[in-house]
């Protein structure tokens, strides 16, 4: 940690860096940025930089004003795409109250307090996202909706197309930044992509996938395309979802593993499962916060909308991966609801905490899905006991409303802003009237 | 003496205590080594006879020849005490410590240690000689083994001049010092070994400049006989040799020295080397440069790291460079206690401490329990830290140094510095010799009988094992009060007139000292003291005793500066009555209880101004219990006879209230009654006062009017009726008369009691609101009704809010049938045979009205007490509804309680224990939330405070640890959110959606 400091100090004096930006994530999850300059880094790291906070969603308690950034050294990068006329850095900040206690409203607290309980219990959570998003012509919106960058489709090498290039370069920054890329390819829909990222602690990774959404716009900016994030922007092709495969380490004993049992998995495996879909109704506000994420979630396709778990089973929400023969370490559950716009932090928290849950009350798993769930039949789902998820926004928070795990983990005041803020969100939806119903209704009626 | 002569009871009065076992002993060591016969004397005077007799036998078994020499070795002719044989000293260290013994039988050539006689310690060259010596060119188990038992033979050396001091205690600080230097002499030697060992180039390594600081108790040269020994390791190159590549072979060295002395080797261990006070700890460099050092204390260090500097001093390797460091860093450390909170993190990391002790040693430990050694360190650095700022000259390494010279300086008083440099040395040595006895880094006293005999005969404090406890107490007795009699006594006489002789603390220290603590205000606090110490009558002579104490304890309490200041009003009010401050004096329980008081509560503290005399009942906590009804009647009624004046005794009675008030407030403040005690306490104090004032109202009434034809009741409501009153609360009540139907202005004669009541119970200290606008036709309504009216009414126009309103009417002053009869009116609204669904309706609707009205703009639902989120109101409606719908058939459910209907309900299995447990939680916090606010504020708000001050207040009051304002929060918004869920789904029946299609 100290090291880490003298380390900062350091580079910004031999890389010539002339600003550092300060990051923190609001409630919903954007990205707010404050520059300092290297002059003040020091003072930054010893006392935090005061900044008004209630301008920003859900940082602060409405009766307090300001808070105290802190930036955390370990997450000293130098951005790559500021080139090198004004050098710029960025840290990740953690919040804190002027009486120097951690804000309550700051998600990369939330998720550090989690990711302690799951320490306490000797656990360490590690994630690897699969990130999918759309590259449009533009963010205008044409008469047949968002215009995208080409027509290709899944795995597709389009020749001379920006897509790749765009990859290329993205993959080519997010490593200048000291996030691995697993793997890149393009997507189902037309102008999709997907970015896979290598797997890492939980909180690193929620931070990376914070700098992963920059790095994303920052290079369509500069090919002169739109990257979206947007769960569903395109009717009739495929959402942007963010598989997220998921695995606890005991020590450096992957705590997923156990050799001979089914699918590798041991029981620590189940029982974590387990949690996730009893828990997945209730937390699917936050993985799957916008109006928007319903219309993926609801989509069709492979869109995982029934509570199941399976092995290999691309329909079920989560999903065993296929055990890769001497990879006992590699031992993970994949899951499937989260979308792209989801705020990384709270939405790990609560995917930890299910999983915890399960293993703390000892869960039973219940029987795996074989079949595409989507081709089963209403009845069939409802005999096998499968339930779903919620369907909208507005069913979503009130299930959340009632979940104490919820509410335990994001902390109230959390609990209560996501919920405000989300009310609104679809209060405001609600309130239109669509082109659809302005097509199907006006003339008829 | 003839074999088998030796009496058992010679032996007993020679200090043997296994006396069969150890004369058979005897006899079969003289029969084999004569020689012994002439040390029974010395084996007599040892710690441990019985035992020194089976270590000498353990000696003598493996080393017949050597041990004959060395008994037969007569003494060198020496000027005092010719008479003491090297034996004679061998019969002392055996008698005392089992590791040595042990040492010497397994290294008898080591005897020679004892041979000559150690007048004076030796200091650190002279070790580091003889170890240096011992070593010669040796390098790896050699060298270690050699390093080891030289070590060993200057510690039984050292030990055996211990223990044939005279006077142990005072000799204390220079065995500990040698014992410091001592580890200083193996460390140079390991740190020799080590430049041989390392596998660099040797004109590299010489070029390397290595120097190792003492920290801790080896830099105050206060060493125990056992201890890790702290170090801190700081590398330069010189001649050409880059500070990188020195530091790389200066943590090799580091490594190496370490090893040398705790690595295993064919001779056991030392001790640890303890480099984890370096910056980052057990994470950093184990070696840094100078700079490096500095550049981490600059910059990243904490306060407590600092603290751990106080005592850097070199001990080892390059003299020159330790030498710097301490210089370079000294200013660091001294302005270290400036910075904010500074004092507060320092007794926040000692608390940490103390809560780490296991509980089962808590009372045998010397150095961590209350009243150890600990203490004595934590308040003397303490002080330093708060004014060696400014004054060098107490800038002291040892516990002891410090003392005196914050006594020469007069920060400390000096009768109390010698006590207590008495006290530490009596400490350190009884832990001295627990070490000694085992050689084992231990703390902890022994709990046997025998142990504490030899440890009483060891140390010379007492000559048996329960004197030895006996006197241990006391010296914890009196540490425990150090804290007191060092920190906060001066700072009496810093503001006295004319001071202490010894004391010269000034004002500038004394301001330090109470800011450190934690007084915003230091200066106006010092003027209080200042004022009620001054003087030479009876009352500041009491105060000077008394003060020191309060002083630290309004130190923890809320808030220092308030209630210093509450306390300064409270004695001046007094006068020269100095009653009070003798029974403060004599009840330390009453003096903390009521800093506890002053500090947290203004309005406790506003009436104790009023009434003084209540601090007495602090001292007994059955005074703080609320007085039964009756008894309060009783006082009321005979005011009221007593008294010809109706204003006169209204006056006596508000006196009497505020009096009573104050009881529960004391009560509530210390915890010693409940909240729902509290609601009834108070309750009945409104009734009481109540039934006094219509008493007057009436007899005034009867001298107007003549005869006694008119009856009259009031009838409480609302939280009054459900004995729920908080303090600052409202009492909502009706009024009722009865009256033959021939009596004329019946109406207005009431009106005017009514008018009469208010003034009689008015108080503008302590407001009392009797708000009548629950009543018929609210306030377009008359104020008071005759029985038939009310009955007219309800018959005819109850609406069931009334009928609501009812459900909590209880009667409480005024004509017995009357009351009996407006009850059994309430009863037939208040509990109907059923309530139609539009009447259920109406209810759910109302409170959702009441809701989104009566909520005051702008106000966040979620925080408040009375009409937020799950708070009061939910609570009440709740359980309320389930009233009126099945009061009427099941009978267990007629209470005006809340929390009793609540509890009725469930037994009658209308609502689930879950749901009721978290109702009564909502409904327990909020409303001790609520009376909270009113003691710290001596304001009534029905918010949960937002300020972070304010709601630290709040939950000290409600028993939280200090710093714990954000976890009420939390807790308060937690537990409401959960009653919430539990009143939506109860009492509107808010299902939730079902569920969508696919």
């Amino acid at each position: 940690m100290d090291k880490q400091t003298d380390f900062v100090l350091r580079t910004i004096e031999e890389r010539g860096i002339k600003f550092i930006r300060l990051w923190f994530t609001d409630v919903i999850g954007t990205l707010k940025s404050v520059a300092i300059a290297p002059a003040e880094v020091e003072g930054a790291f010893a006392e935090g930089v005061g900044i008004d906070g209630s301008a920003i969603e859900g940082l602060t308690r409405s009766f307090e004003a300001d808070v105290l950034v802190h930036p955390d050294p370990t997450t000293f990068q130098i951005l790559p795409w500021r080139g090198t006329e004004d050098p710029t850095a960025r840290m990740f900040c953690d919040i804190a109250t002027p009486d120097g206690a951690p804000g309550v409203s700051d998600p990369r607290n939330v998720l550090k307090r989690t990711l302690a309980r799951a320490g306490d219990r000797g656990f360490t959570f590690y994630t690897h996202p699969e990130v999918e998003f759309y590259l449009l012509k533009s963010s205008k919106i044409g008469p047949e909706g968002p215009v995208p960058v080409d027509t290709a489709g899944y795995f597709d090498n389009v020749p001379g197309g920006t897509a790749h290039d765009f990859r290329r370069r993205s993959v080519r920054m997010l490593e200048d930044l000291g996030i691995s890329v697993e793997f890149s390819h393009h997507e189902a829909g037309p102008g999709q992509n997907e970015i896979d990222l290598r797997y890492a602690d939980a909180l690193t990774m929620a931070d990376n996938i914070m700098t992963f959404r920059t790095v994303v716009k920052e290079v369509a900016i500069e090919q002169g395309v739109y990257a979206t994030f947007m769960p569903k922007p395109l009717q009739g092709h495929p959402g942007s979802g963010m598989h997220t495969h998921l695995s606890l380490f005991e020590g450096d004993a992957n705590a997923f593993y156990e050799a001979g049992a089914e699918y590798q998995l041991s029981k620590i495996g189940r029982q974590f499962i387990a949690g996730l879909l009893k828990h997945a109704p209730e937390i699917t506000a936050v993985t799957n916060q916008f109006v928007n994420s319903y219309k993926r979630l609801w989509g069709g396709d492979e869109a995982p909308s029934f509570v199941t778990w399976g092995h290999n089973n691309r329909s079920a929400l989560v999903r065993v991966p296929l055990y890769k023969p001497n990879k006992g370490q590699s031992s993970r559950v994949e899951y499937r609801a989260i979308d792209s716009a989801a705020n990384p932090y709270l939405a790990f928290s609560l995917l930890l905490a299910a999983g915890l849950k399960g293993i703390e009350e000892g869960y039973e798993l219940p029987a795996e899905a074989e079949d595409n769930v989507w081709s089963l039949t209403d009845a069939e789902r409802r005999a096998l006991g499968y339930n779903q998820l919620p369907a909208s926004l507005d069913h979503a928070l009130s299930l959340m409303e009632d979940s104490e795990l919820v509410a335990e983990t994001l902390g109230e005041h959390v609990f209560n802003y996501v919920l405000k803020n989300k009310r609104q969100e679809w209060k405001d939806y609600r309130a239109q009237v669509t082109p659809f119903e302005l097509r199907s209704n006006l003339e008829m009626l | 003496m003839p074999r088998s002569a030796t009496a058992l009871s010679d032996l007993a009065r020679l200090g043997f205590a296994d006396l069969r076992a150890s004369r058979d002993r005897l006899d079969e060591l003289i029969d084999r080594e004569p020689l012994v016969e002439s040390y029974v004397a010395a084996i007599s005077r040892s710690a441990d006879p019985d035992q020194a007799l089976v270590r000498l036998g353990r000696l003598i078994e493996r080393a017949p020849d050597e041990t004959r020499v060395f008994l037969g070795a007569e003494t060198l002719p020496s000027p005092t005490r010719a008479d003491e044989r090297p034996g004679d000293r061998l019969m002392l260290v055996l008698g005392a410590s089992e590791g040595l013994a042990d040492f010497l039988v397994r290294r008898p050539a080591s005897l020679r240690a004892l041979l000559s006689k150690v007048w004076t310690v030796p200091h650190q060259d002279d070790y580091e000689r003889d170890l240096l010596s011992a070593v010669g060119d040796l390098t790896g188990d050699a060298a270690r083994t050699a390093v080891r038992v030289a070590y060993r033979e200057c510690l039984v050396s050292l030990t055996a001049f211990d223990l044939t001091l005279y006077d142990p205690v005072a000799g204390l600080d220079v065995v500990a010092s040698a014992l410091a230097d001592l580890a200083g002499a193996a460390l140079e030697a390991a740190l020799d070994v080590a430049r041989r060992e390392v596998a660099f180039p040797a004109d590299e390594v010489a070029q390397t400049r290595l120097a190792i600081l003492a920290m801790g108790k080896t830099g105050a040269r206060e060493l125990n006989y056992i201890s890790d020994v702290d170090v801190v390791f700081v590398a330069e190159g010189t001649d050409g040799l880059e500070s990188a590549r020195a530091v790389e072979i200066a943590t090799r060295l580091a490594i190496h020295t370490t090893r040398t002395l705790s690595d295993l080797a064919p001779e056991e261990p030392l001790w640890e080397v303890d480099a984890n006070l370096r910056p980052e700890g057990k994470n950093g460099a184990l070696v840094r440069t100078l700079s490096s050092h500095l550049a981490y204390y600059e910059r990243w260090a904490k306060g407590w790291e600092f603290q751990a500097l106080l005592k850097a001093r070199p001990i080892a390797g390059d003299r020159e460079l330790g030498s710097e460091y301490v210089e370079k860093l000294a200013p660091l450390v001294w302005s270290i206690a400036s910075t904010e909170n500074f004092v507060e993190s320092t007794q926040r990391m000692r608390e940490r401490v103390t809560a780490h002790i296991p509980s089962a040693e808590v009372d045998q430990q010397l150095k961590l329990g209350p009243g150890g050694l600990r203490d004595i360190e934590f308040t003397i650095q303490l002080l330093q830290l708060v004014h060696g700022q400014n004054d060098p000259s107490i800038r002291q390494r040892s516990t002891l140094g410090a003392l005196g010279a914050l006594a020469a300086e007069g920060y400390v008083g000096r009768a109390e510095a010698a006590e207590f440099n008495r006290d530490y040395r009596e400490l350190r040595l009884l832990e001295h010799r627990i070490q000694l006895s085992r050689m084992r880094r231990t703390h902890l006293m022994p709990t046997d009988e025998e142990a504490l005999r030899v440890l009483a005969r060891a140390t010379g404090l007492a000559t048996s094992a329960a004197g030895l406890v006996e006197h241990w107490h006391a010296i914890k007795r009196r540490v425990r009060s150090l804290h007191e009699r060092l920190f906060y006594r001066p700072l009496l006489s810093a503001v006295a007139r004319r001071p202490d002789a010894d004391l010269a603390l000034t004002t500038t220290s004394a301001i330090a000292r109470l800011q450190a603590i934690g007084f915003r205000d230091p200066k106006g606090a010092l003027g209080h003291i200042a004022a009620m110490s001054a003087g030479v009558s009876r009352r500041a002579s009491i105060q000077r005793h008394l003060l020191p104490a309060m002083m630290q304890w309004f130190a923890e309490g809320t808030d220092p500066d308030l209630g210093l200041l509450a306390f300064r009003r409270l004695s001046d009010g007094l006068g020269e009555s100095y009653w009070f401050l003798r029974m403060l004096r004599d009840s330390s329980g009453a003096a903390k209880r009521l800093t506890t008081v002053l500090s947290s509560s203004r309005f406790a503290g506003d009436l104790l101004e009023r009434i003084p005399e209540a601090a007495s009942w602090l001292e007994d906590d059955a005074d703080l219990h609320p007085r039964a009804l009756p008894t309060l009647l009783d006082e009321a009624m005979a005011t009221v006879a007593r008294h010809d004046t109706s204003l006169q005794a209204a006056t006596v009675l508000r006196t009497a209230r505020r009096r009573e008030i104050l009881r529960l407030a004391l009560g509530a403040i210390v915890g010693v009654i409940t909240v729902e005690q509290l609601g009834k306490g108070l309750s009945d104090i409104m009734s009481a006062a109540i039934s006094g004032a219509l008493a007057l109202a009436r007899r005034d009434d009867r001298l107007r009017h003549g005869g006694d034809d008119l009856e009259f009741a009031v009838i409480a409501l609302g939280r009054y009726g459900g004995e729920e009153l908080g303090f600052g609360s409202d009492a909502d009540v009706l009024y009722v008369f009865r009256s033959d139907p021939g009596t004329p202005s019946a109406q207005q004669r009431a009106a005017q009691i009514v008018a009469d009541l208010k003034r009689f119970t008015d108080d503008p200290l302590v407001p009392l609101d009797l708000d009548a606008d629950l009543r018929p036709e609210g306030k377009n309504g008359p104020v008071a009704r005759s029985l038939d009216s009310y009955a007219a009414y309800y018959a005819r126009w109850a609406l069931t809010w009334e009928a609501q309103a009812l459900l909590r009417a209880r009667s409480v002053a005024g004509d017995d049938d009357l009351r009996v009869a407006f009850e059994a009116l309430a009863d037939t609204v208040r509990y109907p045979q059923s309530l139609s669904e539009q009447d259920v309706r109406e209810v759910k609707r109302l409170k959702a009205r009441v809701e989104s009205e009566r909520l005051p703009k702008g106000a966040d639902p979620t925080r408040h007490l009375k009409l937020g989120r799950g708070s009061l109101s939910d609570v009440e409606w709740f359980v309320q509804l389930i009233q009126l719908q099945h009061a009427g058939s099941v009978e267990a459910l007629r209470t005006t309680s809340t929390l009793r209907a609540l509890q009725a309900a469930v037994d009658t299995g209308f609502v689930a224990e879950t749901d009721a447990e978290r109702l009564r939680e909502a409904w327990l916090i909020a409303s001790r939330a609520r009376s909270a606010v009113m003691l710290w504020t001596s304001r009534t708000s029905d918010l949960l405070p937002s300020d972070r001050r304010q709601l630290e207040a709040v939950a000290r009051l409600l028993e939280y640890p200090a710093g714990s304002a954000s976890d009420l929060e939390e807790d308060y918004l937690a537990v409401t959110r959960r009653s919430r869920q539990v009143f939506e789904a109860g009492f509107y029946g808010i299902e939730k959606s079902p569920r969508p299609t696919s």
